[in-house]
């Protein structure tokens, strides 16, 4: 009897999840790309007339979107501020996930079909990857060729996130790569400042020149964060390589430039810097390092903590940035790029009052909201780039200004099917490398190993 | 006389080594806390300084305490931790001590698979099933729900585990006694287990207490809204991507230690009185 | 009922109140009162079983009571952890990503371990990071707990003192640990600068290269030492101070008391700190993170280890068939260390 009660359970609650596993499975079996390209045309067209038939009185709609620090961030409420002042019927409920683990919980939480959420935020390729593998977000081609949507606003960079010729979000916000550099040190020296066109030959000697070894009164010429991005995409701004190569010779070059300059003392440690955790903002404002190279985001940072007396202005208050040093024979102004898109769920009831608000946060509305806060739009329009240089306490020399024109950007991390796995493990052994436990070509070596061995699989 | 000095010599010379001893496992146990309170009190970047270390810095951040509660709803996750917290332990005492009397003290069939069931799950890392758990949680309607952190850690395999250990270690002829006068099972349960097992129940009142109260992957995954995350998350909420709170982390992590420290101090008691105490000889 | 059975009934009878009556009195032997414990449990079991002539009913009502007993917990306990573990271990010989369709993979994944340098590199870290902290931290939690058992002053203070590394949150700690075993800064390393002359080059870098793991184990047994002393004080209150007066009596010293008396008289709580110890040490992920990860948290192939690797898998890779094949390896070890360990208490305790 008993036994039997507790088979019963047992298996009651076996049935349960395998139902609800499978569930999940089978709902998104009818939607994998083809089918779901063909119904949501059908269902485009049919609601979209509907929509903009009703737009002022149509039903009221709610859009559950998936954000990160909802409070230290400005642009979020902005945005959402923004877009229901225009749009009465609709309401935005953004929902804080963190930044830490922002991908794992926002993938966590795609899983299966019984996400409440409509539009989410995408904050790397690699999570990218995984959302549009998992099926966990549509396909917006239908969408953007209703609606007219112009990508070639988006300089390029909707074209390294196409899958299979699809895109599945929308850019709007934009971060490219320069070299911040503090005044005080070089005027102290007398050297000149950095130009927007110097290679790297001319920036590793400008980096020797300006650093002292001096104990307790270090000056560092360079200063490199702990992440890959900082020391090995210097590689890829010749546009002829790309982390998903497998083939990575051509990082060498850095590596040994890098490693050579923090044993003379040149830039702090690696091994260092990861002990103690130190962020590049405290390294960069304590005032003893005379050029950073770091993204555009960073920007907005040094502004609003002088404003505000977070950072002490006797310091670092005497800053400028030009473009990224270039290889020889490269144009300057290459320089890598970050994108932050937005994306519309499988799951949403609303799919259409979702698009039109992605539609507006990455279009020219949002970007003026997102310039207004002190952040590069992913449509970088003149009226964008005059806000953000007429920010008070931006840089006011020339050249700082010449610095945020972009002529060639390549993603930190394009699209790739299996670049999360390949981006995991290049992070690995670039850690190997800088902290001395493999040689520049032991590392390289691993690397081309491991991504091999990723794509054959 | 003169064996009785040299013995107190002894004695004395004893109980010296010991309190040196003692002394440095306690300064190696406490250095850390106290760069902690320091640093609670520093800002961001006195707190890496080294050269010259300052224990307490010229201008103390005593607004790093009072930032806390006002830079992040820290009120309301004090409060749920606090409900999350109880409400945990005391399910978990009742339920594991309850379900270790049986497994420790009954025969019964399938007990030995029902237990090696308990124990591989204690081997099993929770990241190899959080997802399939999650899906399940979520069509029970449990996501972003404090009642999903209390279906996770009431009913943990260790609790079953530890409480059983302890309960053999009770000598049988006291249970068969009462049974003898006729106590029934849960009598024998209520009034002769219980009270015995105060050292182990206090142990893991701490032991899930802490767990509880220092989770953070569990209210990750299941805890979305504002008014409903907790203490750890409120802590990883400073540790943004581009901006790192140090004095800020150290005086949120003083004031969640406050309450655990607090819970110790009480229950440590009972590991002094305990099973040697209540009369019985082992 | 025949006279016949009548009588057999009568004598077991007798002869299970003799054994009571005996135990009740108290029997010095270990052993021999074990003997009849157990003989007083086949006799009244095979007394039940002849009044009431069916054995089943009789059982099944002790049964219903025991697991009256176990279902609170076990319901719960089924339902939120079991039955996900069962599907997890189903994972493991399939292809899943949380959202499309489950691919049967048989032993595809298992195979593809044997060629995975990161899945090797985390198995041995691992296994060494185990071997090195499961028996540093239980000898330390005992020396600390059998001190702390004596009647010191201020045991209280202490006592709370050595439990603070176990509940302080992890960030907090590992940053002060970071700070005292800093490459170029740290006390540690200045110490070793000043005091032992060792060159610049030298200086031991703490959280990299061939030292992670030793960093690792000594903070592993700094920061778990006070939970074990917990469970460890917890039995030694169990053991009868008359063991210890009879102990004195026979003239036995201090370490004669402990190899006869308290050791053996902690053996459950000893396989409990061991078992718990091996689990959790298989078990270890965010400490390596926070001491030993890099610019994004990434851990190099000198200090992975196991559960990194399967939380990359599962949650960054999203191969949740792949991840739960690491797991059953890890899964089969511990439950291999744990059998072993049940054997060997089942033999020590006959």
């Amino acid at each position: 009897m008993r036994k039997k009660f507790l088979s019963v359970l047992l298996s009651a609650a076996m049935v349960t999840t395998l139902v609800t596993g499978c569930s999940g499975s089978a709902g998104n079996d009818t939607t994998t790309s083809g089918s779901t390209q063909g119904a949501t045309v059908e269902s485009t067209k049919g609601t979209t007339e509907t929509t903009k038939g009703n737009d002022s009185k149509a039903d009221n709609v709610t859009l559950k979107w998936a954000i990160w620090d909802k409070e230290s961030t400005a642009y979020w409420q902005a945005l959402a501020d923004g877009y229901e002042a225009t749009h009465e019927n609709v309401k935005i409920d953004m929902v804080d996930l963190g930044s830490t683990d922002y991908m794992t919980v926002l993938a966590t939480e795609l899983s299966g079909s019984g996400s409440e959420f409509d539009v989410v935020t995408i904050k790397d390729v690699p999570g990218y990857a995984t959302l549009v593998q998992k099926n966990a977000i549509r396909s917006l081609d239908d969408y953007i060729k209703t609606d007219g949507v112009d990508l070639t606003k988006y300089a390029g960079v909707t074209d390294q996130v196409t899958v299979d010729g699809s895109l599945y979000e929308l850019p709007f916000r934009n971060d490219f790569w320069v070299l911040f550099y503090n005044k005080d040190i070089f005027d102290a020296e007398g050297v000149d400042y950095p130009t927007n066109d110097m290679t790297f030959d001319e920036y590793d000697a400008l980096a020797r020149k300006l650093t002292k070894t001096d104990f307790g009164n270090q000056v560092y010429g360079a200063h490199y964060h702990t992440w890959r991005s900082a020391v090995q995409l210097f590689g890829v701004l010749d546009g002829k390589h790309t982390i998903l190569d497998g083939d990575y010779g051509f990082f060498a070059d850095y590596y040994n430039m890098v490693l050579n300059q923090e044993k003379d003392g040149v830039c702090r440690k690696y091994s260092d810097l990861k002990t103690e955790g130190l962020h590049y903002s405290a390294a960069f404002s304590g005032g003893d390092v005379a050029m950073m190279n770091m993204g555009s985001w960073f920007i907005a940072t040094m502004i609003t903590n002088l404003a505000n007396g977070e950072y002490d202005s006797s310091l670092c208050g005497n800053w400028g940035i030009v473009k990224y040093p270039h290889a020889e024979g490269v144009e300057p102004g290459s320089t890598l790029g970050t994108i932050t898109g937005l994306a519309v769920t499988t799951a949403t009831d609303t799919p259409d009052a979702a698009w039109d608000f992605v539609k507006w946060v990455s279009g020219e509305e949002g970007a003026k909201v997102m310039a207004e806060t002190g952040n590069f739009p992913a449509i970088m329009t003149s009226e964008a780039m005059d806000i953000i240089t007429s920010l008070d306490g931006f840089p006011q020399d020339e050249a700082s200004k010449e610095a945020l024109n972009v002529s060639n950007l390549y993603l930190e991390v394009p699209y790739a099917e299996n670049v999360s796995e390949i981006n995991s493990a290049l992070d690995s052994y670039h850690g190997s490398i800088m902290s001395g436990e493999m040689t520049v070509e032991e590392g390289i070596a691993a690397m081309e190993e491991a991504v091999k061995a990723i794509k054959n699989k | 006389m003169a064996k009785t000095k040299s013995k107190s010599k002894h004695d004395l010379i004893k109980k010296v080594v010991l309190y040196v001893i003692l002394i440095i496992i306690a300064a190696l146990m406490a250095i850390p806390f106290i760069w902690m309170l320091s640093a609670s009190i520093k800002s961001d970047r006195e707190v890496f300084q080294m050269d010259p270390f300052v224990l307490i810095p010229k201008n103390p951040k005593w607004s790093n305490y009072v930032q806390i509660w006002t830079k992040i709803p820290m009120l309301t996750f004090v409060k749920n931790t606090v409900f999350l917290t109880i409400i945990v332990t005391l399910l978990q005492l009742f339920t594991s001590s309850f379900a270790a009397y049986a497994f420790a003290k009954l025969q019964f069939k399938f007990r030995n698979g029902l237990f090696l069931a308990y124990i591989a799950t204690i081997a099993m890392p929770w990241q190899v099933y959080m997802v399939p758990q999650f899906l399940m949680m979520r069509s029970f309607g449990l996501n972003d729900k404090l009642l999903a952190i209390i279906c996770l850690q009431a009913f943990s395999a260790f609790g079953v585990f530890m409480m059983k250990q302890f309960y053999e270690g009770i000598p049988n002829e006291l249970s068969e006694a009462a049974r003898i006068d006729g106590m029934t099972e849960y009598q024998i349960y209520s009034h002769i287990m219980l009270p015995l097992s105060k050292p182990a129940l206090s142990t893991l009142t701490i032991f899930t207490f802490v767990n509880t109260w220092n989770d953070y992957l569990g209210p990750l995954i299941y805890l979305k809204s504002t008014s409903k995350k907790t203490i750890q998350l409120g802590l990883k909420m400073f540790i943004s991507q581009y901006s790192s709170d140090y004095g800020l982390i150290m005086a949120g992590s003083v004031l969640s230690l406050i309450p655990v420290i607090i819970v110790f101090m009480c229950l440590q008691k009972y590991f002094v009185e305990g099973v040697a105490s209540t009369g019985l000889k082992g | 009922m025949g006279e016949r059975k009548v009588a057999e009934i009568n004598t077991l009878q007798a002869e299970l109140d003799e054994l009571i009556a005996r135990v009740c009195g108290g029997i010095e032997n270990k052993k021999e009162e074990k003997k009849c414990l157990s003989r007083i449990e086949k006799l009244r079991r095979t007394l039940s079983k002849k009044r009431s002539g069916s054995r089943l009913s009789r059982d099944f009502k002790r049964d219903l009571v025991s697991y009256s007993f176990i279902a609170p917990n076990f319901i719960g306990f089924a339902v939120f952890t079991l039955i996900p573990i069962v599907f997890a271990f189903a994972l493991a010989f399939l292809k899943w990503d949380g959202s499309n369709a489950i691919e049967f993979m048989g032993l595809k994944n298992f195979k593809r371990l044997g060629s995975d340098v990161f899945f090797k590199a985390a198995f041995k870290n691992t296994i060494i990071y185990c071997i090195g902290t499961v028996p540093l931290t239980m000898i330390a939690s005992l020396a600390l707990a059998i001190i702390l058992n004596q009647k010191v002053r201020g045991r209280a203070i202490f006592r709370t003192l050595s439990f603070f590394p176990y509940v302080g949150s992890l960030v907090a700690v590992t940053s002060v640990w970071k700070m005292l075993f800093h490459p170029s800064k740290g006390p540690i390393n200045s110490i070793l600068y000043h005091v032992f002359n060792v060159p610049v080059d030298k200086l031991p870098q703490w959280f990299s290269g061939g030292l992670v793991l030793l960093s690792l184990i000594l903070f592993s047994v700094w920061k778990y030492m006070g939970y074990y002393m917990v469970i460890y004080l917890a039995g030694l209150q169990g053991i009868s101070g008359e063991l210890y007066e009879a102990g004195s009596l026979d003239g036995a010293n201090t370490w004669q008391k402990f190899k006869y008396i308290t050791w053996p008289q902690l053996r459950s709580t000893t396989f409990f700190v061991v078992v718990m110890l091996t689990i959790n040490c298989f078990k270890v992920y965010d400490i390596a993170i926070m001491l030993a990860g890099g610019g994004s948290g990434e851990l190099t192939t000198s200090s992975t280890v196991l559960v990194y690797y399967i939380y990359q898998k599962a949650f960054v890779d999203w191969d949740l068939g792949y991840s739960s094949a690491v797991a059953m390896v890890l899964f089969a070890i511990v439950l291999l260390v744990t059998v072993v360990q049940f054997a060997y208490q089942k033999k020590t305790a006959d």
